[in-house]
């Protein structure tokens, strides 16, 4: 044996690396939480005298309503699938996923254009029926009309948490509590649903991360929220400040929810050994009660998703002619490769972040690391208000050290800007699954390959990656499809006139141009369904 | 020759609040196979992994081979220490086939990587099938790919984790030969860690034995059983025995009777003796020394175990032949052959 060399135990590059991906992704949110102790921007008085109440209001009544009706339909309809035999249930177990593929925003135009009067619904109406209706069938640009959109968009995350928890709760126990005489109401509100409370508050809770996100349906039926305040702040009044108020107030709101769900799972232990699984034995449903809830489902599944999907179809029809051009074929590619790109991004940020945990000593980097997965639950508004001043900063200093005139943008107002905010919000979709790797194949494969004679990066390349390619990958599809529907960061940090998919449509749906959006919108939905499919096939194969 | 060598070896994980090895010290000579002994959470492992460079000490410093491998914060890193591991669970690479996973270690760095790969696997016992991937072998197998993987390199040192917990029974007595004729052959150092006191005794030159972090004992398997340096390290070892007696000029007197031994002069008064349950031997009445009466007999099919009560309530076990039926309640009649007394 050669001369040993010595080195400090604990150093290595991937550390360095890790807490320089780290740092960058929290300058965001570190700039949101020191400026929030400057003094208020100039029209954040008047703001806070005639608009927050509002904002204020509206947010909230949104945030209820959506929780109660995703409540209503997702636990239903889970414990509908998971204990009964019915006709269908097989194909809705499945179907009732795909409208988490439609983006709020893309939802709202579409049934707007559905109850429109040129819409299909009027025009049955009047042609065949000779009934004539007077402005919009039912008008839906409002507060409720949101809370119905953005609820059967939304329903399918609880729908599959409490279906998951249910598939696990041990049958035994429901069988004890028939057994003890309980009806099956009894069994289900005294046993099922207390069990399966976490799973159901924590796909509310998705749910509510998701309603606080969205500016696309707010902004289009003209309800006036903490979102569409920030771009209103930042875009119309040129007011920083308070773009950072209303976004700070709007965290705030966040981590109330994010402290409400983990207050309810406490410390208790809601799981039931799986051990004693037995095959779950499905109760077959017959007469009436057979229809009924195949009626349900197929209603359900109606509106939350085939007739808005029959509908884009039948625009993208209409219009295809006229939109699809090479410009088209460009958008395409163009946002095809910036999720991909964003994706890869996340990819290889995430593995050097587990990577560096996975070889250092210490606790507190594990700790620290969680930091990059928090922008998951930050509104996309809020996360462009934090990288916009930190960038314009940057833009600034460069341009009075360096060349002393006006270059204009350097990095605010690019690409760069818009990746940085996507890694910041969507670092979490790809850390998971790629972390979930990680840790099923252990830490002894790494060590074998260590004590071989073989280094870190030589290690990481010849074992740990080639072991975690699926996880990897699916990393990088779930990144691909979040990216390609965003639309309130791209709005906000999109370089001028630089249009993806999402904001596309979205631009188009605005200008009156709602059936031309459909080749777009078609585009990102059907995108979205391939990992749905493939996230489901997931949770079931956890289950079983 | 020393090979590897610890000294004041000291470690505790940041959320424990005890010491997962503690001013541990001892040496290894080249060539041996070194034993270490313990229950769960006795360090042993820990130890292991110190050696091997995945877990850095809190003081202490190790050399291996004529070199420091660890001294205050500094180390050698665990790809540099020319160290071989067994992981309990092997670890092998579950992406590359058999030939691959030996060779792992030796690609680039010697000329012919696979005929020395395919040299190690002969001699574990596999000399075909090279391209067969881990998850298409039995347990068996997959133990000697990976001890041909950690040899193959020829290290300075072969560690192994656990290496008999995953067999059953009558593969383990076999396995434990084989691998200690196939590290005999090759002349590797060998360090194994077990719970299981016959691998320890029936495989190890010396054996080391751990107690919550501290090294109790450290020395042939015929030494530590015969001579415990203290009861933790005796009782590791199987059942013991222990009775109060009294020293007199020729020997000890005990509430199960006279026990002759020149022994007690060099004792005063009260002793503690202790013997193991093999060691008393059952006999006639007229021959023997002893006796007590019969509480309950356990039948292990190739002996029996006896408890045996004194008029005081206090009681021993004997271990007697299997064939033999004593009745319960009768008078069994016993000699102790070989015991250890300490001042009580």
């Amino acid at each position: 044996m050669q001369i040993a060399k010595q080195h400090f135990y604990w150093w290595n590059y991937w550390m360095a690396g890790a807490l320089l991906i780290l740092l960058l992704i929290a300058t965001p949110l570190f700039t949101i939480f020191f400026k929030i102790f400057e003094p208020p921007g100039s029209s954040w008085n008047h703001l806070a005298e005639t608009l927050l109440f509002g904002y204020f209001k509206n947010t909230v009544l949104i945030l209820l309503g959506v929780s109660f009706f995703t409540f209503i339909l997702g636990v239903s309809t889970a414990w509908l699938v998971t204990n009964y035999s019915f006709p269908g249930r097989k194909y809705f177990e499945w179907l009732l996923i795909l409208p988490l593929g439609f983006p709020g925003y893309i939802m709202a135009y579409t049934y707007v254009g559905l109850l429109d009067y040129a819409g299909p619904i009027q025009s049955f109406l009047r042609n065949s029926m000779d009934i004539a209706v007077t402005g919009s069938l039912l008008d839906i640009m409002n507060l409720p009309g949101a809370i119905f959109i953005l609820s059967i968009t939304l329903f399918p995350y609880v729908f599959l948490l409490s279906r998951a928890s249910f598939l696990q709760q041990s049958k035994t126990l429901q069988e004890a509590s028939s057994l003890l005489g309980k009806g099956n109401w009894h069994t289900f509100f005294k046993v099922a649903l207390p069990m399966a409370r976490p799973a159901i508050v924590g796909g509310i809770a998705l749910a509510s991360m998701e309603v606080l996100n969205d500016y696309g349906t707010v902004k289009y039926f003209g309800v006036q929220t903490f979102t569409t305040g920030i771009f209103r702040a930042w875009f119309s009044m040129g007011d920083a400040a308070t773009a950072i108020y209303l976004a700070a107030i709007l965290i705030v709101l966040v981590f109330v929810i994010l402290y409400l769900e983990s207050l309810q799972r406490g410390n208790r232990r809601f799981s039931q050994g799986t051990g004693t699984g037995k095959p779950l034995v499905r109760v077959i449903l017959t007469g009436s009660a057979k229809w009924a809830v195949s009626l349900f489902f197929a209603v359900l599944f109606l509106f939350s998703f085939f007739v808005p999907f029959l509908q884009l179809i039948q625009w993208a029809l209409l219009t295809y002619a006229k939109v699809v051009d090479k410009d088209f074929i460009l958008l395409i590619a163009r946002s095809f490769g910036l999720a991909a790109g964003t994706g890869v991004i996340i990819a290889v940020f995430s593995v050097v972040l587990l990577y560096s945990l996975r070889l250092s000593p210490f606790k507190w980097l594990k700790n620290i690391t969680k930091i990059s997965t928090l922008g998951y639950a930050i509104p996309g508004a809020v996360i462009a208000v934090g990288i916009m001043i930190p960038l314009l900063g940057f833009d600034h200093w460069y341009m009075d050290r360096f060349t002393g005139r006006n270059v204009g943008l350097v990095l605010s107002g690019t690409l760069v800007a818009l990746v940085f905010a996507y890694l910041v919000r969507f670092m979490a979709v790809g850390y998971n699954p790629i972390d979930a790797g990680f840790q099923k194949i252990g830490i002894h494969v790494n060590e074998a390959s260590r004590l071989l004679g073989r280094g870190t990066c030589k290690t990481l390349w010849k074992v740990d990656l080639p072991m975690i390619k699926t996880s990897l990958f699916s990393g990088i599809l779930l990144v691909f499809v979040d990216v390609l529907k965003e639309l309130p960061l791209t709005l906000i940090l999109r370089p001028f006139n630089y249009q993806t998919l999402a904001t596309k449509a979205f631009d188009m749906a605005t200008n009156e141009m709602i059936a031309e959006s459909a080749n777009a919108s078609l585009i990102i939905i059907l995108t979205g369904i391939i990992p749905i499919i493939f996230l489901n096939r997931l949770i079931r194969r956890k289950v079983f | 020759m020393t090979l590897l060598e610890l000294k004041g070896i000291t470690k505790k994980y940041s959320q424990a609040d005890q010491f997962a090895v503690n001013n541990v010290s001892f040496k290894v000579e080249k060539g041996e196979i070194l034993s270490l002994v313990g229950e769960s959470g006795s360090g042993k492992t820990t130890l292991l992994r110190l050696i091997a460079g995945l877990e850095h000490p809190d003081a202490g410093y190790i050399s291996l081979a004529g070199n420091k491998v660890v001294e205050g914060k500094k180390s050698v890193p665990a790809n540099k220490r020319n160290v071989g591991m067994v992981f309990q669970d092997y670890a092998l690479f579950p992406h590359l086939n058999l030939l691959e996973n030996v060779n792992f270690g030796l690609k680039g760095k010697i000329p012919d990587p696979d005929k020395v790969a395919k040299e190690t696997l002969s001699l574990v016992g596999l000399s075909e099938n090279f391209k067969k991937y881990p998850h298409q072998l039995s347990g068996g197998q997959q133990q000697r790919v990976a001890l041909a993987r950690a040899i193959a390199p020829r290290p300075a040192i072969l560690l192994m984790d656990e290496p008999f917990s995953n067999l059953d029974a009558v593969l383990k007595d076999q396995v434990r030969e084989e691998i200690r004729q196939i590290i005999k052959k090759t002349g590797v150092t060998a360090i194994f860690v077990t719970h299981d006191t016959r691998d320890a005794l029936s495989t190890a030159d010396r054996i080391a034995i751990l107690h919550k972090g501290y090294l109790q004992q450290i020395d042939t398997p015929r030494n530590l059983y015969e001579y415990p340096v203290n009861g933790y390290v005796a009782n590791f070892f199987g059942k013991r025995n222990e009775i109060l007696a009294t020293s007199t000029d020729d020997g000890f007197y005990s509430t199960f009777g006279f026990l002759t031994d020149e022994r007690s002069k060099l004792f005063s008064s009260q002793v503690r003796i202790s013997f193991r349950p093999e060691n008393a031997s059952i006999g006639k009445k007229e021959a023997q020394p002893m006796s007590g009466k019969l509480v309950k007999s356990t039948y292990f099919g190739d002996h029996q175990l006896l408890k045996i009560m004194d008029d005081e309530g206090r009681y021993i076990n004997i271990r007697a032949n299997a064939s033999r039926i004593y009745e319960k309640q009768s008078v069994i009649f016993f000699s102790i052959d070989k015991f250890s007394v300490e001042e009580a």
